[in-house]
């Protein structure tokens, strides 16, 4: 059960949090230039060399594990005929629902994040209404809650699977 | 607080989780949840459980400090 794809989903997601955050830790680091007169329109932009390799780096191991995502994906479509998940499903591939007792087990881990939100969003909201926040540190700190959002998901549920697996 | 003789009636009757759960269409992991008084299920599964294991719900699940049990 541990082994369920979407028992791991939400470790997939944390991961794709997190090489975003490097991806966006590098652009933040670049410097733009932008000429407009009436000879030129020129933009540019330039990477600090370890900018350059972090940001080239989650780039090629985000394509890389979004292969292997959609690999994965497709083995547990085919291992489970009627409990199919998509990419591009609206409703969140991590909740399990194949019987009444999965699904209490979903919906304790999803009030669970929504305790957490109900707290981490205010508080989140007076911290950048009271402090000057650089735009990349928001945009940090969102990734943050989404990384600890899975985070809760995934260790709520695990919890449940390994008591029973015991 | 819900208890009941699932995980006693399973062993009785010779059934592993997995076995029971098919039987009555639902996970292994559920029939451990239910065991373990993680998890009340509904109505149906009870009444699905104590058709299997041939008593009554009441025989099968009681709520704590009930006498008749």
């Amino acid at each position: 059960m541990k082994k369920d794809f979407r028992v791991q989903y939400p470790l997939w997601q944390m991961t794709f949090i997190v090489l975003l955050g490097f991806m966006i830790f590098s652009i933040s680091g670049a410097s733009t230039e932008f000429i407009h007169n009436d000879d030129e329109l020129r933009f540019g932009v330039e990477f600090p060399p370890l900018e350059s390799i972090l940001l080239i780096s989650s780039i090629f191991l985000t394509f890389l594990l979004i292969v292997v995502f959609s690999l994965k994906l497709s083995k547990h479509n085919k291992q489970y005929p009627t409990q199919k998940v998509s990419m591009w499903q609206i409703r969140p591939i991590e909740y399990l629902e194949q019987d009444e007792g999965m699904t209490h087990i979903t919906r304790r881990a999803a009030q669970k994040v929504y305790t957490f939100f109900v707290w981490a969003l205010p508080f989140m909201a007076v911290i950048y209404m009271v402090f000057e926040i650089p735009r990349y540190w928001m945009i940090f700190g969102i990734l943050l809650l989404a990384f600890i959002q899975y985070l809760i998901f995934y260790l709520e549920v695990r919890k449940h699977i390994e008591e029973d697996e015991e | 607080m819900l208890h009941n003789r699932v995980k006693e009636l399973r062993a009785r009757f010779g059934f592993s989780q997995g076995e029971l759960g098919e039987r009555v269409g639902v996970t292994r992991q559920t029939i451990g949840f239910i065991e373990k008084g993680d998890f009340s299920p509904s109505i149906t599964l009870a009444l699905k459980l104590a058709r299997e294991f041939e008593v009554k719900v009441d025989e099968l699940f009681w709520l704590e400090g009930d006498k008749s049990q």
